[in-house]
């Protein structure tokens, strides 16, 4: 036993290493740039002053996110990819330069036309405004604007072919006549000197553990020997979550306060479904045939098609508030300051209706599972011995037969909990209940990575303690079942 | 001599057919089980019926006619935009950019439901409900479950709707029937030590996986991403491609591998343990949470319905790929592929025509639940507002809306309802299956 135990733990390394990878993997294809999300109130006066002062706080911001480092421990892609790509800044420009380097190949040249756009954008914004030179300056800024973000070979050159228009239309623009020669010259160097057969060559890189992905779960903080401080995280296996991105909490603080409600909700819950569940099927089972098993069998058949999400949004329409019932609250905010017993009063209150659509769907299963039990034991020989004898029939069902069907219902309830903790999300989104699945929601929607990682870590952890805690109490319950042999 | 040849050939075509009949008797006995179930059969009725909605919702829900004369040529509207949308024909010039609903025709025959789900009816917008006054030109132009904030028509939404609703369920269980059967098959057929092959073919195989990988998917992302924004034909071409590259560079090294197996070294027979590695994966998927992590996906890449069902189909296929694996593990010892084998047939073979299709019954089983499950998953995905783009109408899209008008009754009520209806029949036909196939009750 004790040796299986190990064995499972062992098996979980491997499976949240999988996990961890998978949900990296998504935050690094993803689009959006989250350095410019936390950055986006800043936007200065367009001078040059200001152009560089925002990139500054961009490099300082992304460096301090961890993310100005390759992503993974090694590449493999085309050749023509650089390894220094990921040093470039900006998110878009990264994309469009990688979109050019599938066209051309040619890093050198390509590299050498973007950091020709950056000096031609610092000139143009060094221009002082002037009452002739505003309109051919905006669409100035405009242009480069495009040229960071094409990579079509027509549209660049439609860019380049209208900016001498512009630098013709004030007499200040003039100067810029010499740094666009240079660009034009760079740009054609680009589409001249291709290498596009580079893309078609495979190439492996190694970066090492200077990587975003390592910073992220292991930590860049060492090991072992004097702590200089020189560090950004401790990781991921440390107990180090990161900070959240929306309101810079520390992500497990924001964790923390989000599983609390997560798990005792799940407990309430499943404790409500066992106590409805059980003498329902207990009541079916002896019942066998009967109308009211019928009955209840179909209506709990029903209810487990009902989809959770239709029947919270018609009990938040017509029971709370708004133009029907006013019964329930329609917003979830229980006052939990004044002492236990009002507390209970409060969160009844409040969860009330979740419970109810938190729970009747889990009933079915349950009830279903606890009737075939009940059945198989009620035929086996020592339950007719038992009759044989005389004993009550409610003696029966409830000394010898229930203790046997019990115990594989209970086991169940490691079954049952992982997938709880899966399906609260619809719960908690509607209801508006800030446990982990509604701040885990929240966090995929709005890009908050670091939340993501942690409730995807989480939700994992619990899904293989659960399947685990399951499978030791089936060979506590059931001696025959045994972990040491192979089959 | 040749009569008793004659009487054995006889003989064998007997037996033959004799096992023809069986394995006929067997499906045979299944459907009259299943008949025999009349919520069942009723549920398979209703999702027919259905699926009939899905396939012609074009016909019943559209604000094209279903014929038409106007100016004096007789058109096939609804016909002729399948046309169009492939290409094919085009509208003369009088019909482009029209409103069809108020075309001055000579005669007109419209489809039942005289609207498309995006068609914006402003003079019953802001949330007309089916007994409400509607400001339509007859009673046929009325709005039988009312309409939205912008006008458009609940039910030509939820006829349309239905089609997504199918479309979904059937590919994401479809893409997970086909990976759960793959892997299932290798795993509970070969097992861990079924599958020996050389040493060369090992490291091969695995060296060039990743090289077809990058030959198929990687240097060609951006032309697969393009094609994907393009359109759908142009998308499927170019995954096609992809996929003929792939399988192109892996056979062809395996060739290259029966060649140099000659060479003793390279030749020697490693064991690959099939069954550990699919186990190992499914334990792995198993313990992702799935709802996460499909709304994770969903949430941060582009709005599109491919990729809702690619993904529940990716994150759906172990439960099928187990009960292959047990199914195979109990099949493979029995005396009939033992027969396969000792007659020479390849693994191959065995598989597919042996052993699969006895090991089929209770996949069906769980396909059934299955799309129960993806419809359910899209419903809330949509019901989030994730997944699918905003212009589609889907009954988890509906059904979001009445969350920002509770007075619109309609907009909660019916949605739910279809989801509800679909889902549950969806379930009894796997229950019915279940009876129908559990062979314990069979006499």
């Amino acid at each position: 036993m004790f040796k299986y135990v190990i064995k499972r733990i062992l098996i979980f390394i491997p499976t949240l290493l999988v996990v961890s990878l998978l949900t990296f993997a998504l935050s690094s294809i993803a689009p959006g740039d989250p350095v410019e999300q936390m950055l986006s109130s800043q936007t200065g006066e367009g001078t040059s002053a200001n152009l560089q002062a925002n990139e500054q706080a961009y490099i300082e911001k992304r460096r301090e996110l961890g993310l100005d480092l390759p992503i993974f421990y090694f590449s493999f892609g085309q050749m023509a990819i650089p390894d220094t790509l990921h040093r470039i800044p900006k998110r878009a420009h990264r994309d469009n330069l990688s979109r050019l380097i599938n066209q051309h190949g040619n890093w050198d040249e390509i590299s050498d036309y973007y950091y020709e756009i950056k000096d031609f954008e610092k000139d143009v914004y060094n221009i002082p405004k002037d009452s002739l030179n505003a309109t051919p300056l905006i669409n100035m800024k405009d242009a480069i604007k495009s040229l960071y973000a094409n990579y079509d070979k027509e549209d660049i050159e439609k860019q380049l072919s209208d900016i001498p228009k512009f630098i013709g239309g004030a007499p200040s623009m003039g100067k810029l006549q010499s740094s666009f020669d240079q660009l034009k010259s760079k740009h054609t160097a680009m589409v001249t000197n291709t290498s596009s057969w580079k893309n078609w060559v495979p190439s492996f890189k190694f970066y090492g553990t200077e990587n975003r992905y390592h910073n992220w779960f292991f930590g860049d903080k060492p090991w072992f020997g004097k702590d200089d401080g020189n560090w950004r995280s401790a990781g991921f296996v440390r107990g180090d979550f990161g900070i959240s991105y929306k309101d810079q909490r520390p992500v497990s603080t924001v964790l923390w306060e989000a599983i609390r409600w997560t798990f005792g909700i799940n407990i309430i819950a499943i404790i409500i479904t066992y106590l409805v569940a059980i003498p329902l099927g207990i009541f079916s089972a002896r019942n066998k045939g009967s109308i009211s098993d019928q009955i209840i069998t179909t209506i709990l058949f029903l209810l487990y098609a009902l989809p959770s999400f239709w029947i919270g949004t018609l009990m938040i329409i017509y029971l709370c508030g708004g133009d029907y019932l006013d019964w329930f609250p329609p917003f979830f905010r229980p006052d939990l300051s004044g002492g236990l017993l009002n507390d209970i009063k409060e969160l009844s209150y409040y969860l009330f209706l979740p419970m109810i659509c938190w729970v009747y769907g889990s009933f079915a299963f349950l009830s279903r599972q606890m009737r075939g039990g009940m059945l198989t034991v009620l035929g086996q020989d020592y339950i007719r011995t038992a009759r044989a004898k005389g004993l009550a029939e409610g003696k029966i069902t409830w000394k010898h037969a229930l203790r046997n069907s019990l115990l594989p219902i209970i086991t169940l309830f490691a079954n049952v909990f992982p997938r709880a903790i899966g399906g609260s999300i619809i719960i908690e989104i509607l209801f508006s209940i800030p446990g982990m699945g509604k701040v885990g929601y929240e966090a995929v929607v709005a890009r908050n990575y670091p939340i993501v990682f942690a409730v995807m870590m989480f939700a994992s952890i619990l899904t293989l303690v659960g399947y685990l805690v399951a499978d030791i109490l089936y060979g506590v319950v059931d001696p025959r079942i045994s972990f040491s042999s192979k089959k | 001599m040749s009569g008793t040849k004659h009487n054995a050939g006889d003989h064998i075509d007997a037996s033959r057919e004799e096992v023809n009949e069986m394995n006929q008797s067997y499906w045979a006995y299944v459907k009259r089980q299943f008949r025999k179930n009349k919520r069942a059969l009723f549920s398979l009725y209703f999702v027919m019926f259905l699926a009939f909605i899905a396939v012609f919702a074009d016909f019943i829900a559209n604000e094209k006619p279903i014929v038409a004369k106007y100016k004096g040529t007789t058109y096939f509207p609804v016909i002729k935009q399948y046309g169009v949308s492939l290409g094919l024909t085009k509208w003369p010039k009088e019909l482009q950019n029209v409103k069809w609903q108020n075309l001055e025709y000579d005669y007109a025959i419209f489809p039942p439901i005289p609207y498309l789900p995006k068609n914006t009816d402003m003079a019953n917008a802001q949330f007309t409900g089916p007994f409400d006054e509607q400001r339509v030109k007859s009673k046929r132009w009325w709005h039988w479950l009312g309409t939205d904030d912008l006008g458009r028509d609940v039910l030509a939404g939820m006829i349309h709707a239905t089609r997504i609703a199918f479309a979904v369920g059937l590919i994401s269980m479809g893409i997970a029937t086909l990976i759960g059967i793959f892997l299932g098959t290798l795993a509970g057929y070969l097992g861990d030590t079924g599958l020996r092959i050389s040493r060369v073919r090992f490291w091969l195989n695995i060296f060039f996986f990743f090289i077809a990988l990058f030959y198929a998917f990687g240097a060609r992302s951006y032309i697969l991403s393009d094609a994907i924004s393009n359109s759908i034909i142009s998308f499927v071409g170019q995954l096609l491609i992809s996929f003929l590259i792939f399988f192109g560079i892996l056979g062809a090294v395996n060739l290259l591998a029966s060649v140099l197996k000659r060479i003793p070294f390279l030749g020697q027979k490693v064991n690959v343990p099939v069954d550990l590695a699919v186990s190992r994966l499914i334990e792995v998927i198993v313990s992702i949470p799935g709802l996460f992590l499909i709304i994770a996906i969903v949430a941060v890449a582009k709005p599109s319905l491919i990729l809702v069902m690619v993904v529940i189909g990716v994150t759906g296929w172990t439960g099928i790929a187990r009960l292959i694996r047990a199914e195979l593990l109990k099949v493979r010892n029995l005396e009939y592929v033992e027969a396969a084998q000792a007659m020479g047939f390849s693994d191959i073979r065995i598989m597919l025509r042996h052993a699969i299709p006895n090991a089929l019954s209770p996949v069906l089983i769980a396909v059934a639940f299955g799309i129960a499950g993806a419809i359910l998953t899209e419903a809330f995905l949509s019901f989030l507002g994730l997944g699918v783009p905003a212009e589609v109408v889907t009954w988890g899209s509906l059904l979001n809306l009445s969350r920002s008008a509770p007075a619109a009754w309609w907009l909660a009520i019916f949605p739910g309802f279809a989801i509800f209806l679909t889902v549950t029949f969806f379930n009894l036909i796997g229950e019915g299956l279940t009876d129908a196939l559990d062979p314990r009750l069979r006499k």
